[in-house]
């Protein structure tokens, strides 16, 4: 048998999808989905990190505008408590006068003054005035409705002032002591509120005893027309730690623990306790007053 | 915490921001004495201070306002621009406590623990209502999956 060799004839046959090659389509579909679920989660974040850089601008906007806000504020309500003596300023050889003195001379000046009282002996009506020098709040009222009460009240002969002693915010004995007993030496001379509302427009920051003797001493430079020998002679007078010892004492009875607080009533008569409502504002102060003046 | 409950957390502070600033607006229309544990009354002191007026108006009934209106917020329908809101007025509520504070520290030297209290309780309410806006809407992300078998699974949602 011969057979002749068959042409040899390249056919080209489409190969029938095997076992194998349906595995690798799946894994196709399978990358192209990854693919795309990763493409997703990729915008998903960036998206989502847009957002949070979004909200976290507007916050920003926010902060900054309250920031702003409270600083001014903070401008326009009086920026808080300047500390220490005004020094006296010198231009070309001459001293000007500091502002303060000049300021409390005109609240002061004209009104007469016995021990710590202001006022005429003569007015019907007296307020007992219970404070501490180094007292912020009290300085609150020096700077706030005490003025208008001296102008409306204690010029005009109407109403005396007697400034008396609690300690508070002076967390020294020794130091309320001295301080106190400055400000009623100057009394010797018919000058002790000058000492007193220099001393409170002049106040340091509380707590870091500022009150030494040279504080006290500077205070009484300031103060127009003080005798500075007989000053310091009088601070010696042992009738003024009598009188912060019975000033304490008038203040327990009335039940007094801060200040500044007050007793009001006619001269010469029961004095009683006087609830007022504002520092600044001049008004509870002057219905009670003006209810004992009728 | 889930939004739900921060958003109930906010409420409630709110609520008690609004006891708390109430009961000082009370105090400073009627005069009546706050109650206070410190001897001398300092709560007194600071209420009866120049700086518990702002323009005229008590800084107490400020602070009620601005708790009545983050409250406000927290009850309408929550969104995006709801929470944006209760963030940016509790921002508002800490800068004016800031400000408030800082006049007991460094003006007057004395603490009214009322104010305190207040300043505590809107810091607490600024940080969750900060929290709570960054933090978003989770629902949006909530993202449907297809895993190798075609199932269809909920990706965790962004933010808890």
């Amino acid at each position: 048998m011969n057979l002749a060799p068959l042409d040899r004839k390249s056919v080209k046959v489409r190969a029938v999808s095997t076992v194998e090659d349906d595995e690798q389509d799946l894994t196709r579909k399978q990358r192209r989905e990854q693919a795309r679920e990763q493409r997703k989660a990729l915008e998903e974040a960036e998206a989502a990190s847009a957002q949070r850089r979004k909200r976290l601008i507007q916050l920003g906007a926010v902060v900054a505008a309250v920031a702003v806000i409270i600083v001014v504020i903070l401008v326009a309500t009086g920026g808080g408590s300047k500390g220490g003596i005004e020094k006296t300023a010198t231009t070309g050889g001459t001293s000007t006068t500091p502002k303060v003195v000049t300021e409390v001379s005109s609240l002061l000046d004209g009104i007469p003054q016995g021990g710590t009282t202001l006022g005429s002996p003569n007015a019907p009506v007296t307020m007992q005035y219970f404070a501490d020098l180094e007292c912020p709040i009290c300085r609150q009222f020096s700077e706030g409705a005490l003025k208008p009460l001296i102008e409306k009240y204690v010029r005009p002969g109407k109403l005396r002032i007697e400034y008396r002693n609690l300690e508070t915010a002076t967390r020294e004995p020794e130091t309320f002591r001295t301080q106190q007993v400055a400000a009623m030496a100057a009394g010797e001379q018919q000058k002790s509120w000058y000492y007193i509302e220099l001393f409170y427009h002049q106040q340091g920051q509380e707590g870091t005893g500022y009150v030494t003797e040279s504080y006290l001493q500077e205070l009484a430079k300031q103060v127009p027309g003080l005798n500075l020998t007989k000053w310091s002679s009088d601070r010696n007078n042992p009738k003024f730690t009598n009188t912060i010892t019975t000033d304490a004492q008038a203040a327990n009875n009335a039940g007094f623990t801060g200040t500044p607080s007050f007793l009001l009533g006619k001269t010469g008569q029961q004095m009683t306790k006087l609830e007022y409502s504002s520092l600044s504002d001049p008004s509870s102060y002057e219905s009670a007053i003006n209810s004992l003046l009728k | 915490m889930s939004p739900r409950t921060l958003r109930i957390t906010l409420i409630v502070l709110s609520v008690i921001g609004i006891a708390l600033a109430g009961y000082l607006t009370y105090v400073h229309y009627s005069g009546a004495t706050p109650i206070c544990s410190s001897s001398g009354n300092p709560c007194s002191q600071v209420q009866k201070s120049a700086y518990s007026k702002l323009a005229g108006v008590p800084v107490a009934l400020i602070g009620l306002i601005g708790y009545v209106v983050i409250l406000g917020s927290l009850l309408v329908r929550e969104d995006e621009r709801t929470r944006f809101a209760t963030a940016a007025l509790t921002l508002g509520g800490f800068g004016f406590s800031a400000y408030l504070t800082s006049r007991e520290a460094f003006t007057l030297h004395k603490y009214c623990e009322w104010c305190l209290g207040s300043a505590g309780l809107i810091t607490i309410m600024t940080g969750l209502a900060l929290w709570r806006y960054l933090h978003g809407d989770p629902g949006r992300f909530e993202d449907a999956r297809r895993t190798d078998l075609g199932q269809t699974e909920a990706a965790a949602p962004l933010g808890t």
